[in-house]
Formats: C-alpha cells, sequence, structure tokens
C-alpha cells in the first residue's frame, strides 16, 4: 500500500473518532470514566478509526476530497489551483469541526476556569508572592551568582564535550555521505538512536544522571550533553545534507578518499554554520540548566527551589532576577555572535 | 595498437528513473589526442565521461584504459574496490562547468588538493604537503598564468582564473587522461579562448590525452583533432573536426538548428 493512502486512512479516521466523541457527552460519566470502561473507550477508539478510513477511502472513490486526501495526495496536476473557496469543501468543514470539538474536550480537559482565575483568596496570595519578588532580599546575592556561574559551566562544559562528539556522528547521519548499503544502514541505525535520545527531554535525563552520579552539578551537565549531542548532530547533519555537491565531485574526482574528501570538500562548506549552531546551543543549555537545577541538576535552579519551597518569595525574587539578567546577556551575546559569523 | 589509450565497448547506462543515458556506444581514444564530444544538452556526454572516472557507474559494457604506456588495458568498469577506483582516478584528471573547486581555500590549496591521492589521510586532515608538492603547485600555477594569485581565496577570482586553478589542480594528478565536461559553457566567449587554449597547451606541452565535451561548435573546429557526436546516447558522427558541414551539424543538433557565430 502506497504511504499516502496509509496517511489519509489515519488522519481522516481520526477525524472521525473525534467527531464521534462529541456524542460521548451525551452518556453518563459512570460508563466512561471508570478503569474497567478502559479496554472498551480504546477498542471503541479503534474501531472509529477504523471505519473512518473505510469511509475516507469510500469518500475517496466518490471524488469527494477529504482533509486527509487534501494534505497527503500526491499533486497529479500541480498548475490547477483550487476552485472552490475553502468553505465549500468538505475537507474544510471537516477540519474547522474536527477542531472544534477538540477544542472543547480541551476546555474540559484543562479544566478551564474564570471562577478559579479571578477568585479573591487566590489573587491575595499571587499579590503577596508578587510584592515578595518585587522586594528582593539582596542577603542572598552573592550566592545567587556563585550559583549562576556554576549553572554557566555546566551549559559550557556540556556544549564543549557535545561539540566534537556531534561533530563525528553528523557525517554518519548525513544521507549524502552514507552512500552504499553498509553505510545506509550505520545511517539508519544512528538516526533511530538519536531521534531516541532526543524525545527524552533533557529533563528526565537530569532525573536519571542524578540516580546515577548522584544529585549536583554534574548529573545537570551529564543531562545536558546528552541531550546537546543529540541536537547537534541533527543540526549539523541536516547542514552537511545541504552542501554543495561540486566541492565534492572535484575532490573525489582527484583521488581522494573519504575522509579527506569530508575533510576539504564537505567541512569548508559547513563549518560556520557548525559554529553558529554550537553558540546557540551554549545559550539553549544555560536556560535549560537553571530548569534541570529543578530536578537536582545542580547550579542555580537548586538554589531556586530550595527558597520557593520555604515560600521565601524575596529570595525568589533575587534569584529569578539574577537569572533573568543572565539569560537576556547570553542571548544577546549569542545574537551578535551569531550575526557575526554569517 | 600500442597507442590505444582508451577503448570504450558498448557502454550502456540507465539511470534508476528508467531515463537512457547511454545506448550503447563504443569508440577508442588514441594517446595525445584532442577528442572532443558534442551533442545537445541530455545526449548523454556527461555520463559519458563520468563513466570513465567512476564517478558515475556504467550499467553495461566496457572501459578499457592502460594506465600507463606499457601496461596491458584493464577494464574499469569492473573495478569494485574504493582502492582500485581511487587509483584509476588518480590517474585521470578532471575539471568541470562549474568548476568545483573549495571555495573558501586559497588558490594553492585548491591546486594541491590534486595530490590527495598520494598524501596520507592524516598528513593531509593536517594540511602537511611536502615542498616539493608545493613547488609543483607554484609552476603549475605558472603554466596555466595565475601564480600571483596563489594565495587569495579561490572564490575571489573570476570564472576564467577558477577554472585554470581547476586545470592546475587536474595537472597535479600526473594525468594520463584529462577529462573536461562543458569546461568552457559557463564563460563568455574571450574567456572560452583562454581556458581552452591553456587546455591545448596542457595537450601539446604535457602530452596529456583530453577528453572534452563542448556544444559550441566554432570553439570545436579550432581546437578538437577528433570529434565524435552524440545523439540521445548514441554516436552520430566521428571524424575531423572540418567535416561537420550544414547536413551533419542538422542530424547533430536538429533540423531547423542555425550554427551561431562566436567570436
Amino acid at each position: 500500500m502506497k504511504p499516502y493512502i496509509i496517511r489519509r486512512s489515519l488522519l481522516d479516521g481520526f477525524c472521525f473518532s473525534v467527531i464521534c466523541s462529541a456524542f460521548y457527552f451525551y452518556l453518563p460519566e459512570a460508563v466512561l470514566n471508570t478503569e474497567m470502561n478502559f479496554k472498551l473507550q480504546i477498542i471503541l477508539f479503534l474501531c472509529e478509526l477504523i471505519l473512518g478510513a473505510l469511509l475516507s477511502s469510500v469518500l475517496y472513490r466518490g471524488r469527494i476530497t477529504t482533509l486527509g486526501a487534501k494534505i497527503f495526495q500526491p499533486d497529479f496536476n500541480p498548475g490547477v489551483a483550487e476552485a472552490k473557496n475553502f468553505y465549500r469543501t468538505f475537507w474544510g468543514w471537516q477540519f474547522l469541526v474536527t477542531l472544534l470539538i477538540l477544542f472543547i474536550i480541551g476546555i474540559f480537559k484543562t479544566r478551564f476556569s474564570f471562577f478559579e482565575l479571578l477568585n479573591i483568596d487566590g489573587l491575595q496570595g499571587a499579590q503577596r508572592l508578587f510584592l515578595g519578588m518585587a522586594s528582593p532580599n539582596w542577603q542572598v546575592l552573592p550566592q545567587a551568582i556563585s550559583n549562576i556561574i556554576e549553572t554557566i559551566f555546566m551549559a559550557f562544559i556540556a556544549t564543549t564535550l557535545a561539540t566534537p562528539v556531534a561533530f563525528v556522528l553528523s557525517f554518519l547521519a548525513a544521507k549524502n555521505v552514507m552512500k552504499g548499503r553498509m553505510a545506509f544502514i550505520i545511517y539508519l541505525f544512528l538516526r533511530t538512536i538519536l531521534n531516541l535520545v532526543r524525545s527524552i527531554e533533557a529533563l528526565v535525563w537530569a532525573i536519571i544522571f542524578s540516580v546515577w552520579v548522584g544529585i549536583g552539578p554534574f548529573a545537570g551537565m551529564l543531562a545536558l550533553m546528552m541531550h546537546s549531542i543529540a541536537s547537534l548532530t541533527k543540526q549539523y547533519s541536516e547542514i552537511v545534507e545541504s552542501v554543495n555537491e561540486g566541492p565534492i565531485e572535484g575532490i573525489q574526482s582527484c583521488g581522494a578518499n573519504k575522509i579527506q574528501t569530508i575533510w576539504y570538500a564537505i567541512v569548508p562548506q559547513v563549518i560556520l554554520p557548525f559554529i553558529s549552531f554550537t553558540v546557540y546551543r551554549w545559550d539553549i543549555n544555560v536556560r535549560m540548566a537553571t530548569i534541570i537545577g529543578l530536578v537536582g541538576g545542580g547550579g542555580i535552579g537548586t538554589m531556586l527551589i530550595k527558597y520557593q519551597g520555604q515560600a521565601m518569595w524575596a529570595e525568589v525574587g533575587t534569584i529569578i532576577f539574577v537569572i533573568a539578567v543572565v539569560v537576556w546577556l547570553m542571548d544577546q551575546a549569542s545574537a551578535v555572535l551569531r550575526e557575526a559569523l554569517k | 595498437m600500442p597507442n590505444v589509450i582508451l577503448e570504450i565497448k558498448n557502454l550502456k547506462k540507465t539511470y534508476p528513473n528508467g531515463v537512457r543515458g547511454l545506448r550503447g556506444v563504443s569508440f577508442q581514444v588514441l594517446r595525445g589526442e584532442f577528442l572532443v564530444i558534442i551533442g545537445l544538452s541530455g545526449s548523454g556526454k556527461s555520463t559519458l565521461l563520468r563513466c570513465i572516472n567512476r564517478l558515475t557507474d556504467a550499467t553495461n559494457g566496457q572501459i578499457k584504459i592502460s594506465i600507463d604506456q606499457t601496461a596491458e588495458k584493464v577494464d574499469v568498469t569492473k573495478f569494485k574496490s574504493p582502492t582500485a577506483i581511487r587509483a584509476l582516478r588518480k590517474s585521470i584528471g578532471m575539471i568541470f562547468q562549474q568548476f568545483n573547486l573549495v571555495p573558501r581555500h586559497t588558490v594553492i590549496k585548491n591546486v594541491l588538493m590534486g595530490k590527495l591521492a598520494t598524501t596520507t589521510t592524516l598528513k593531509s586532515i593536517l594540511g602537511l604537503f611536502s615542498v616539493a608538492d608545493r613547488t609543483e603547485a607554484l609552476n603549475y600555477l605558472e603554466l596555466v598564468g595565475i601564480a600571483d594569485k596563489a594565495y587569495l581565496r579561490a572564490d575571489h577570482l573570476s570564472g576564467g582564473q577558477q577554472q585554470r586553478v581547476a586545470i592546475a589542480r587536474a595537472l597535479m594528478q600526473k594525468p594520463q587522461i584529462l577529462l573536461a565536461d562543458e569546461p568552457v559553457a559557463s564563460l563568455d566567449p574571450a574567456t572560452s579562448h583562454t581556458v581552452m587554449n591553456y587546455l591545448k597547451k596542457v595537450n601539446h606541452e604535457l602530452g596529456i590525452t583530453i577528453i572534452c565535451n563542448l556544444h559550441d561548435l566554432s570553439i570545436v573546429r579550432q581546437y578538437a583533432t577528433r570529434v565524435i557526436a552524440l545523439k540521445d546516447g548514441e554516436i552520430v558522427f566521428e571524424g575531423s573536426p572540418l567535416a561537420i558541414n550544414e547536413d551533419w551539424f542538422q542530424k547533430i543538433y536538429g533540423i531547423g538548428a542555425l550554427e551561431k557565430e562566436i567570436g
């Protein structure tokens, strides 16, 4: 089966099951939300998905363009523009109705409530917090600064260790370098591993490493490094894949081997974007490092969570101020650096 | 026949998308020739050249090359190992329509890249080319008349100058054969003649066999010692450049085509 048919069926099936779920609201809560009926719901959802997919193919045969067909069907007549306005098409209404139902479900699921937002007790609590933060306790400033320096170095070491690893891996994860069957297997394997590593958030890596090496900046640094390797490799390899093929052929025609070709034909083309992405990654890592501290990754985040736990808002205010200044400075510096490297 | 350097037999190339680039091409090249291949875009000229140094793999047929005068001719389409293919490429220089220099490196470094095949990986990564190699590079830059540009960045040169750097780079390989894929197609007429004159010089003074793709017939008549014309992946003409009259021209380029006069 062609991939676009599978994609179309899945999307249309999903839309259909969303539309079906609009009718559940009439059913009593007990039928739906008990654990006993969890299996039933899954089966119901899958049935709706399949039914929707079948419906999609019936509609497609009947020359009605569903949303899935509109998005995934290859365009056989690229020169022909859509004649009808979207509100007169089937796919337009399918999209609007699905979006509306999803929005309504979302409002319920997130327990959206104006009452809670404007509740007087809650507002007073928030006011206390903001007032505390607005009058920072500068006593903790030296400690905050020494902690943010730790955070900055966490980010720096994580980036520095990740860069050479990502540099080497990026060529192995670039399609235009990895030609041939064995090379393609390595390419696929590496891509899968990297996607896996990247899909695990740095926060989760920090939890893993804080168990492994103990709570503190080392765990935070390792977490950032793992995430940076995966992200940088992906970004680097995309640059490698977009290089001009001309110099590569020029070097190959001289009888150069693979490593020489990469070094002489690809590296000069990618080095500036690589540096630019690395600087940006350091910037991102400083921001991430403050968050990672919240789960035991050391640095300013650990200090923040300590004072927040004791509701010492004046101290929290100082810490937030220090973080804001450093993040803003890093952001500006990295922007200026990247602009200069263009 | 000891002076046949290259012998192509029934060469066929079908691309994965079904396009047939070459439909059985056979010809011989003599040592020291300046052979020009003409034809429309898409007639298979580039494919033919790229099959010779294995930038493209032929589907079928033989390409027999005698790397040095004494050696037996070997069929290079049978080469499997990267080492064998690299050795082949070392003895065949190539220049391209888009020059294919490395833009950020200096001119002399680009020329030194012609020695990559004989430099170890570690030394080449560290940029440690021998003094002899450097002197040789400067000599070849002298030969193509741009020794004074040796330490400029390659992308600061004009198109014609870049193509001359590419010639110098190819010469560094000490090639037996020089392949030129549309070397003057992106240059203006005056610069084209400069570049072609250097190719002629290389052919005469260094005795390197040249196989060159061109589409401008006025240039062909001036430089070629022999011409092969391709049309839809097949040879439709083989002979002296002076033998291409109006009739042949129409056969090669299609009915109604007009020969334009340049320079």
